[in-house]
């Protein structure tokens, strides 16, 4: 399988990238950006809305920096899983890290790319001579979605492993485009169906994630943070199933609740505190807690173990998450 | 321990040792030459356009204006090659190409050959093809319907259905011991289909040259029934054909048919004129497929009053998918297998194996046997539980003694299945861990036996179904020619180390050519366990032949006689006088003097053996290799998923020749066994491979290994080579029920369907604490 023709550039600023982006809204070329590749590439293969044009990232300078407060999306997946700084502050975002893919796809995948990563979904990972055999999908090259049948919406999973933890920290993402500077709390960033998925637009760089501290003297202690993913094997996979979770408590109590979801539905979904903010920490709060989430959280039949099961264990690990981060 | 293969005074240097394949190092290092590395001058690379649809007629096809594509240089279709051909002589029923009609979605309908890939899949994309789909058969029970003849895959089948073969075998009485049984109980077993998922993908180059000779390069196991293949197809005769076979990366089965692409790369040498290669994609791979069937699996089992197995009834329902393949064989396998490694008196067999229309089964690791031994292992495991015995020693009660028949006349002659089971449940503590591990964690253990080699050949011809060749000149160097495929197993390091050791070499004085059918005799291939018991044994013929003359050399050269003989250290050695001693350059120079280079041919050819009764050949194996795992396991109560810690594997392998090849083997054929058995899955949508990636259809990573202990049981089997059988498939059987038996001591929960994933495991987890039913 060879990839298709396209034009690869190489810019050294983001001045230069908006120069080219500039040029081809102008021109009415579609264009992509390209960071670690790990995504991009194997959809570029099977023809998944393979672009002429592709900016590759890598030669801007200064989008890989790692502070525990500011990450440059151009940070490598491997460099933030061994970030000693960013594992006292971020024990969950380190965690996350260390889950993604395997130790090869970690070398070459990048923070930006995890979070931006394309939406997965068994009727759209194909090749073309298969989605052309089954009939194409909403997503690439056809009308209608073949997980649920209807015309709108598309069902695709999201499948990156960090955005979930990112949006526990409440964090910002810093963007880059021809009108500017903008920064959007990670909370409202991700909006739409399996093709829309965020509110970036196609000629903005995603390039800083700013983390707040949370720990403070008027906040109080930092909050504890974790992530549990659900996979067939461990190592390689995207997650089917993952929850990140952040914890503050007071007493037997909870004082800050964070519960986000990943592989789920088409977008990372924040769902706060689920009403539990306050509650006893113990064993019928977890019991409670597992219900509220469950009652919340969809899957679809779309990407590997049936989404009943899925479901289920999205349960299972906001309820071994409570209790074991308080 | 004595055999008849060793000289009585006369010490193996080289049998038993521990040797590093000879091509490890050319492997690691990225020397080896593969099918994909070959790049001949002129060379112009082929394409395949396959079915969208699963089953359909193909109406007219139109390759005009792919014809007109610069750089397109030959186009073939279905016409250009309508002969049949197929492993079986029984099953001819592949073309080239689809010539009527289409069977599966990625079936082969027209292909191209074109200066560069992308001017090939263009040249495709403008082939027009009219289709007129037809019903297609998805699911095993449609297959068994009767139907008109246009919805009938091939022309051949059974009683008007898509039965691609029937058969039926009763021994003894096995209605009246499930009458009288102590303990019975009868099961349904459903499995899924799994693919070998070897590294290197198909690979083939053909070229018919100025001499109207062709030569095809291919990633085959075997390369004679390849070159038998291509001569029908192409209507030449076969000493026009050479067939070389580079280094292959992984087989198991899967290459171990002549494939329609190989004939289609000739086809398409044959009208262009230059050498065209095909490459697969992984997708394509997946179509290609000829992996395990799926099955569905009846089981009935009795044990009687005094707790021994007293019948055994298997009901096999086999979805062979569009093609015959190896599927006559697979259809005994499935029950003629299941005739040991117990004594079983009574046995009824009924196999059906179906058409349907989605890539073809075939060969697969263990062919035949896994599936019923799972079904038969857990059943096992479910009568020593309800009646109280320990599942180990329960088996061991019940073991075959060698030197035995089988009730289906199988010849057993050595058999460790006793030492077997006897040194897994040592090595492990069985007797410490069994029913009395913490809930969540268990131990299980199953048995199996496979056949060394099948005593009768594919082709009714009387050859022998190997030979070797050796040639010595003034070097001193020795020339093994054999056909014996290497695939990764070993085989050219078996033939270097069987010849070297009887020469009294070191092993690097042997260079193995074991690719070529224009230099090596014939040998049927890598396939059914065959090549270390038949190959090792036509290499020690030949090798002990030249020893034969290079001590007359040196009886000649010393004046003693050659009785007083033996070979050493490169030496020829009277071993009642040691300080007599011919070196073995001087015995070359001597034994060459009135004939030129030493030559000499070895052979092998099964005895005769078996039954008279319709389908006696069936399973019969000069030897057969026996084995006992225990496994300990835990599971995750919260997710369903099983974590394994420990298999202890004891294999029968006769003589570990290479001790080092012979775990190799072992720890391979459990990862693949484990995962047929945790999550490996050939999965439908509609006729649609759901998965045709390695990243969906999900083999084990390292980090789901467990530890393996591989323990290597000698039984020295008169007639193997220096006492070896086989050890490449025998150890895959049992390692898919002592997971389960294992998982039953875990839980309490039995497991009818594989894969069993985190998924089934976490369900049937849940159901249990709703109930107290144990049964899922």
């Amino acid at each position: 399988m060879r990839l298709p023709d396209f034009d690869l550039h190489y810019p050294t600023s983001l001045e230069d990238i908006q120069g080219l982006t500039k040029k081809f809204l102008e021109t009415g070329e579609d264009f992509d950006f390209i960071a670690g590749g790990t995504d991009v590439l194997p959809n570029y293969k099977n023809r998944l809305n393979p672009k002429r044009q592709v900016i590759s990232l890598s030669k801007v300078q200064g989008l890989n920096k790692i502070s525990p407060n500011c990450i440059g999306a151009l940070a490598r997946v491997r460099d933030i899983a061994a970030h000693k700084e960013l594992g006292i502050h971020f024990p969950g975002l380190v965690q996350a890290a260390k889950l993604v893919a395997s130790p090869i796809l970690r070398n070459l995948a990048t923070l930006g790319g995890n979070l931006l990563l394309d939406t997965r979904c068994y009727y759209f990972n194909q090749s073309e001579f298969w989605r052309a055999s089954k009939g194409y999908c909403l997503k690439a090259d056809g009308d209608e979605c073949l997980v649920v049948p209807q015309k709108e919406i598309c069902y695709a999973t999201y499948s990156g492993d960090l955005a979930a933890i990112l949006l526990v920290l409440n964090a910002e993402f810093e963007l880059h485009g021809p009108d500017g500077v903008r920064k959007i709390p990670a909370r409202a960033f991700y909006r739409g169906d399996g093709i829309e998925r965020f509110v970036k637009k196609p000629e903005e760089v995603l390039t800083f994630i700013h983390i707040p501290e949370t720990q403070s003297k008027t906040r109080g202690p930092a909050l504890k943070t974790a992530y549990r993913k659900l996979r067939a094997r461990d190592t390689i996979e995207y997650p089917v199933m993952g929850v990140a979770m952040g914890l503050k408590t007071e007493g037997d109590r909870i004082s800050q609740l964070e519960v986000a979801v990943t592989g789920s539905e088409a977008i990372p979904v924040w769902y706060g505190d689920l009403g539990f903010n306050g509650e006893r920490i113990c064993q019928d709060t977890a019991e409670g807690l597992k219900k509220a989430l469950l009652n919340r959280v969809k899957t679809y039949k779309n990407v590997p173990f049936p989404p009943g099961y899925r479901r289920s264990m999205a349960g299972e690990f906001v309820k071994e998450l409570l209790l074991t981060l308080a | 321990m004595n055999h008849p293969h060793d000289l009585p005074n006369q010490k193996h240097s080289l049998i038993g040792k521990r040797i590093p394949l000879i091509d490890a190092f050319r492997k690691a290092t990225g020397q080896a030459i593969y099918t994909d590395d070959i790049k001949l001058p002129g060379q112009v690379v082929g394409k395949i356009l396959r079915s969208p649809h699963p089953h359909a007629k193909i109406l007219s096809i139109d390759v005009s204006e792919a014809e007109n594509i610069p750089g397109v240089h030959a186009i073939v279709t279905g016409r250009d090659a309508e002969n049949c051909f197929g492993v079986l002589p029984v099953s001819q029923d592949e073309t080239a190409l689809a010539v009527d009609k289409v069977l599966f979605i990625g079936d082969n309908v027209a292909a191209v050959a074109a200066d560069t890939e992308e001017i090939a899949l263009r040249a495709l994309g403008a082939i027009k093809v009219e289709y007129q789909v037809l019903r297609p058969f998805l699911k095993m029970e449609e297959s068994l319907e009767q139907v008109p003849e246009e919805l009938r895959l091939h022309p051949k089948t059974y009683d008007g259905t898509n039965i691609h073969k029937q058969v039926e075998q009763d021994f003894g009485d096995f209605d009246r011991a499930y009458d009288e049984a102590l303990w019975k109980k009868r099961q349904s077993f459903r499995f899924i289909g799994v693919t070998h998922a070897f590294t290197e993908p198909m690979c083939t180059i053909a070229f018919f040259d100025a001499d109207e000779r062709l030569t095809v390069w291919s990633a085959t196991q075997v390369p004679h029934y390849l070159h038998r293949a291509l001569a029908k197809v192409l209507e030449m005769p076969m000493h026009r054909i050479r067939v070389i076979r580079p280094t292959v990366g992984g087989g198991f089965g899967g290459k171990s048919d002549p494939f329609p692409h190989e004939m289609v790369a000739a086809l398409l040498s044959r009208k262009c004129r230059r050498p065209v290669k095909i490459l697969f994609d992984r997708e394509e791979v997946f179509y290609s497929n000829h992996g395990r069937h799926p099955s569905k699996i009846d089981v009935a089992l009795a044990i009687d009053k005094n707790h021994k197995i007293s019948g055994l009834h298997v009901d096999a329902l086999i979805d062979g998918g569009a093609w015959g393949s190896f599927g006559v064989v697979t259809a005994y396998y499935n029950g003629v297998l299941a005739n040991g490694p117990y004594k079983l008196p009574n046995f009824r067999y009924r196999g059906r194996r179906v058409y349907s229309n989605k890539p073809p089964c075939g060969a697969m690791r263990g062919h035949g046997a896994v599936n019923t031994r799972y079904a038969y292992e857990i059943l096992l495991d479910e009568a020593a539980h309800d009646l109280g015995l320990d599942p180990a020693a329960f088996r061991r009660d019940n073991v075959l003694p060698p030197n035995t028949k089988t009730i289906n006349e199988l010849r057993i002659t050595t058999s460790g299945i006793g030492e077997c089971i006897d040194r897994a449940v040592e090595a492990s503590s069985w007797k410490d861990k069994y029913g009395k591990l913490p809930f969540g964690h268990g131990i299980g253990i199953a048995g199996g036996f496979y056949i060394s080699g099948s005593a009768l050949p594919i082709h009714w011809d009387k050859i022998p179904q190997s030979t070797v060749h050796l040639k010595v000149d003034l070097d001193g160097g020795v020339t093994i020619h054999s056909l014996a495929a290497e695939i990764g197993q070993g085989s050219d390091t078996m033939l270097a180390q069987i010849v070297a050791d009887v020469l009294g070499l070191p092993i690097d004085y042997c260079r193995v050519f074991s690719e070529d059918t224009d230099t090596a005799p014939i040998d049927l291939g890598s396939y059914s366990s065959r090549v270390t018991f038949m190959a090792g044994n036509a290499a020690r013929r030949a090798a002990e032949e030249l020893r034969k003359a290079l001590i007359q050399a040196a009886a000649d050269l010393s004046g003693y006689p050659p009785e007083v003989f033996i070979l050493k250290d490169e030496k020829v050695i009277n071993c009642t006088r040691p300080e007599i001693q011919v070196s073995y350059r001087e015995a070359v120079r001597r034994a060459m003097k009135d004939c030129g280079a030493l030559q000499s041919s070895g052979c092998y050819q099964a005895p005769p053996m078996g039954g008279k009764f319709k389908g006696a050949a069936a399973g019969l194996s000069p030897t057969y290799s026996f084995q006992a795992f225990v496994v300990e396991l835990s599971v995750d109560l919260q997710t369903g998923k099983p974590k394994l810690h420990d298999v202890w594997a004891a294999h029968d392998c006769g003589k570990a020749l290479n001790p080092l090849a012979v775990e190799g083997q072992i720890e391979g054929s459990i990862h693949m066994g484990l995962g047929q058995v945790l999550c490996e899955e050939f999965a439908y949508n509609k006729g649609n491979v759901l998965n045709p990636n390695f990243l969906d259809y999900r083999t084990l990573s390292p980090m789901e290994m467990p530890r393996v202990h591989p323990i290597l049981v000698e039984t020295c089997d008169p007639e193997g080579p220096f006492g070896a059988k086989e050890c490449g498939e025998g150890p895959l059987l049992p390692i898919l029920p002592a997971v389960s038996n294992a998982l039953f001591d875990a839980i309490g929960i039995r497991f009818y369907e594989l894969p069993i994933t985190a998924d089934r495991i976490w369900r049937a987890l849940e159901r249990q604490k709703k109930s107290s039913a144990t049964l899922v």
